[in-house]
């Protein structure tokens, strides 16, 4: 089914603190669907199951990935970016996605990636692997480590 | 030394930091250092603060360097990397003000955060003749940093990264990181600052044969108070500046590993194709989906007001939805506008102001009388079109609003313009918004609009889920910020001995750089300079080396028509000119000398030399073209340049080549032509790009003419180009090119 909105002025003043001149919004705006689910979306419906704070914290998690989106991706398959493809990364080893070019620090490390691993990783990279060449992404804040790495777990085939 | 954190084995591993991250590390790995010019309670520059750090959090300022446990040295590189080698070039410089070993240096582009806008850019604009560190004199810098906060100038262009933020911030950064870390070493080792020196990322004491890496001290060093003035080692001392480093860049784009906006990932997102009104200034007034509506892919149609979208799970199906899609457009002014009455708009303006009309631009010496008694007068007028910057990835943005908060992927010459455009576009404040950064697959200057990011973001917002718009490779050369057409009318006044004595000068439209337009380097008695502002409807933008890329055309053909009136060749004639100026002279001089200026050439050879000073360096040229065949075919150019001092040979030479390359499309192809006020080119078919068996063999060589004060390197290789193929041309078969591009012309 295609919903049409259709915005009765062109210029749609926002008042939130921005400049008078924010960009208009749609003239015209029809949805044919909406974006199918993603795999992502499947996990989360999966985890949602378990109850409602499970769900809460893994859409925490996937906000927190924000952080580490400029570096890396998370879909199955997708390509490298400056950091490793993470998908599936909870109970691996490091150092495994294929094409990347890791430190040497980390492919000798000989860590698998559990979530107690992940978590001094994500606190502080460097102290975990000295000579580490992710360098930035590190997050202070235990709640959101763990958010994330919940986030991470998700994020697998099965 | 452990292999894996050099900045030169380490393909792809630029890091990209937000801001959060980057006070994380600091704060977070409490091994991690920020030392140099982080302002910070105590230190000399703390009045600077206020200005500058207008969240609690902001105690981190200006940082450019950090030593970390390993004692590796991070640069932190306010450019954006677009092909020009910027990341190298600046971390060489800094690196060297430190004695870092180069091996251990890591490079990292900035976050598009105020803390990081080019102070160095607005000061070369306000003040270009204060010699002080921008950084360290609150009192002169306080003021410009808020202006150029104010602009928004964290931005990469007018080939300002080397000669300013280098000049000024990067070698000033490095030397004052060295004087903390020896300062700090003195302190503990109870020894003379004076007697210990420092090299390779270490710290040595003869006396006592004490040797510690940076890393040992710096902590100590940031408890340091900032030298005031740092010095700065002088070329004797350069051992990283002026070596033909290897590209940071390099490594990651011949892997394919590199990483640039268009390659952005989103968990979720969605392709948008876009098409905006082909008129500037119409709207949307109606548009047929219905085709769209029921095709593969397809999750939402929109009509934006300026432009349509269709948002599809992948590029392909969205753009062919769009194509599928039937928009009737408003009327516009520009409407009736096409090619031929433009340039009749042109004329009637210079007719009007005839002699004595236009806003005058300078004006020396009494051109009425020198023109009176001149013995010979040259008059010329020349053309240039509308061009497109046509980079080689096309314009592109992700976008991803939610919750009150947006985040956007792209490439951009200016990340703080781009952030702020996403704010507006999404009505969110500045702070709500991280932009994310990536390699520029071309920027020519096409980047530094922020049109692509504004798209997007309205697209993301109404969508909700975030989406990555690409433009077609029609889009973009229909939609683009272009190089303005212009026409340049002179008057030259030759005395009975062929010396240059009047020169007047009348052209429409003027941008940027204001200097394109004048000779002062040329030595003639009167000269004056007007313009004549014609409006257009059509967007204009900087092209690479901006207003330079016509004038450096006008003029020179303009100086090679009034050699060849006082009957000499247009190298002896500019001797003349530049007689006086021997910094001048031996750019022109070693480019002449190198093409064995005078020599015999095989028939229907010819070659023509050019001269331009721009962005602060000098460089001349002189093609040699072959006539021979039914279109002009150049074989060899011969450069010589001097930007002051090259901190990195092979990069600056890169550059002269890339100019070469890029100038050269546009002189032999280059033209956007309008009817009823649309663009008439749409691809690479109709608006070809240089092959690669039309690219001539580059020789170039590189003068050191003072290294106090650097020119640029991206954009002044570009304008002699098209005027030394011009008179090379005019050399070989005696016909004058007043206009551009040289396709418009027959040579059978
Ligand atoms: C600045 C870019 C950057 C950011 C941001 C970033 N990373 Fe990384 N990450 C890297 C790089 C580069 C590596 C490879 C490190 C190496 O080889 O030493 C890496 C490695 C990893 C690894 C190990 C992968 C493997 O295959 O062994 C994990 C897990 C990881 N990152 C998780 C994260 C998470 C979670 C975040 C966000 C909280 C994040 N990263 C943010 C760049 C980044």
């Amino acid at each position: 089914m295609t919903t049409v909105r259709t915005f009765a002025c062109l210029t749609v003043f926002l008042l939130a603190g921005c400049s008078a001149d924010a960009a208009p919004g749609p003239v015209e705006q029809i949805i044919v669907r909406e974006p199918g689910a993603a795999p992502v979306a499947t996990a989360a419906t999966a985890v949602a199951a378990d109850g409602g704070s499970a769900s809460a914290l893994l859409a925490e998690g996937k906000a927190a990935f924000a952080n580490c989106a400029a570096c890396h991706t998370i879909e199955k398959g997708a390509t490298n970016g400056a950091g490793p493809n993470l998908f599936g990364i909870v109970g691996k080893a490091a150092g495994a996605v294929t094409g990347f070019a890791y430190s040497d620090a980390l492919k000798a490390s000989g860590i698998i990636w559990t979530a107690t691993n992940l978590d001094s990783y994500l606190a502080d990279p460097a102290a975990k692997i000295p000579g580490t060449t992710m360098v930035a992404g590190a997050i202070a804040e235990p709640a959101k480590r763990e958010a994330v790495i919940t986030y991470l777990e998700s994020a697998t085939a099965n | 030394m452990s292999k894996n954190n050099t900045a030169t084995d380490k393909p792809g591993k630029t890091g990209k930091w937000t801001r959060r991250a980057f006070i994380g590390a600091g704060v977070v790995a409490g091994s991690a250092l920020v030392v140099g010019v982080a302002v910070r309670q105590g230190n000399p520059i703390d009045r600077l603060s206020p200005l500058l750090a207008k969240g609690e959090n902001e105690r981190l300022l200006n940082a450019w360097v950090k030593v970390d446990a390993d004692n590796i040295v991070t640069a932190v590189i306010p450019h954006v990397e677009m092909g020009q080698g910027v990341y190298t070039a600046l971390a060489q410089m800094l690196a060297d003000e430190m004695d870092a070993d180069w091996n251990k240096v890591r490079i990292l582009e900035a976050p598009a955060d105020m803390q990081y806008v080019s102070d160095s850019i607005a000061r070369d604009f306000l003040a270009p003749d204060l010699d002080v560190p921008a950084i360290f004199e609150p009192t002169v810098t306080g003021g410009i940093l808020e202006l150029a906060q104010a602009m928004g100038l964290q931005f990469t262009g007018g080939s300002y990264s080397v000669r300013a933020t280098g000049q000024r911030a990067m070698r000033t950064a490095g030397a004052a990181a060295r004087e903390m870390l020896v300062a700090a070493a003195a302190s503990e080792w109870q020894v003379p600052a004076g007697e210990i020196t420092t090299a390779n990322s270490m710290i040595l004491h003869a006396g006592s044969g004490k040797s510690e890496p940076f890393s040992k001290f710096a902590l100590a060093a940031a408890e340091q108070s900032l030298p005031a003035k740092p010095t700065l080692k002088s070329p004797e001392n350069y051992t990283i500046m002026g070596q033909p480093k290897a590209r940071h860049d390099i490594p990651a784009k011949v892997d394919g590993s590199a990483v640039f906006g268009i390659d952005a990932q989103v968990p979720g997102m969605k392709y948008a194709a876009v098409r905006a009104a082909p008129v500037v200034g119409a709207t949307i007034e109606s548009m047929d989906a219905s085709a769209a509506k029921t095709m593969p892919g397809v999750l939402q149609i929109l009509n934006m007001g300026d432009f349509v979208a269709v948002v599809a799970d992948g590029y392909w199906q969205a753009q062919q939805a769009l194509n599928s899609i039937d928009a009737k457009y408003s009327k516009s002014e520009g409407d009736s506008l096409d090619q031929d009455a433009l340039f009749a708009r042109y004329a009637t303006h210079l007719d009007e102001a005839g002699d004595d009309g236009g806003d005058m631009e300078t004006e020396t010496g009494d051109v009425a009388k020198g023109f009176a008694s001149a013995a010979i007068k040259v008059e010329a007028e020349y053309k240039v079109p509308f061009l497109a910057h046509a980079t080689m990835e096309p314009m592109n943005c992700t976008a991803w609003v939610r919750d009150g908060k947006c985040d956007v992927w792209s490439g951009h010459q200016a990340p703080v313009n781009a952030r702020q455009a996403a704010a507006d576009a999404a009505g969110l404040p500045f702070e709500d918004v991280t932009y994310h950064n990536a390699y520029l697959g071309g920027g020519f200057g096409r980047r530094s609009e922020s049109d692509n990011i504004t798209m997007a973001t309205r697209i993301a917002k109404a969508t909700g889920y975030p989406v990555k718009m690409i433009w077609s490779r029609e889009e973009d050369t229909a939609q683009d910020h272009y190089r303005p057409s212009a026409t340049s009318r002179f008057r030259g006044g030759l005395d009975k001995d062929g010396k240059a004595v009047s020169w007047d000068n009348i052209h429409t439209h003027l941008f940027d750089p204001k200097d394109a337009p004048t000779v002062p380097y040329y030595n003639i008695a009167s000269h004056k300079i007007r313009k004549v502002d014609v409006p257009t409807q059509l967007r204009f933008g900087p092209w690479r080396s901006v207003d330079h890329s016509q004038h450096g055309f006008f003029i020179e053909s303009f100086v090679d028509e009034m050699a060849d009136a006082a009957g000499k060749d247009g190298y002896t004639f500019r001797r003349e000119l530049l007689a006086g100026s021997p910094r001048h002279l031996k750019v022109l001089d070693t480019a002449a000398k190198m093409s064995g200026w005078g020599s015999a050439l095989p028939e229907k050879h010819g070659r023509g030399i050019a001269f331009v000073p721009s962005f602060g360096s000098i460089v001349a040229q002189v093609a040699e073209v072959d006539m021979s065949g039914a279109k002009p075919k150049v074989k060899k150019v011969y450069v010589a340049a001097d930007p002051g001092f090259v901190i990195n040979p092979d990069g600056f030479t890169a550059q002269m080549e890339s100019a070469i390359a890029y100038g050269l499309t546009a002189a032999l192809y280059g033209e956007i032509t309008l009817k009823d006020g649309k663009v008439q080119q749409s691809n690479f078919h109709d608006y070809p790009m240089l092959r690669i068996n039309e690219m001539p063999e580059v020789e170039v060589a590189l003068i050191n003419g003072d290294h106090k004060h650097l020119g640029g390197g991206g954009e002044p290789g570009l304008p002699p180009i098209a005027p030394a193929v011009t008179n090379a041309i005019f050399a070989a078969t005696g016909k004058r090119i007043r206009e551009l591009p040289l396709s418009k012309h027959s040579f059978a």
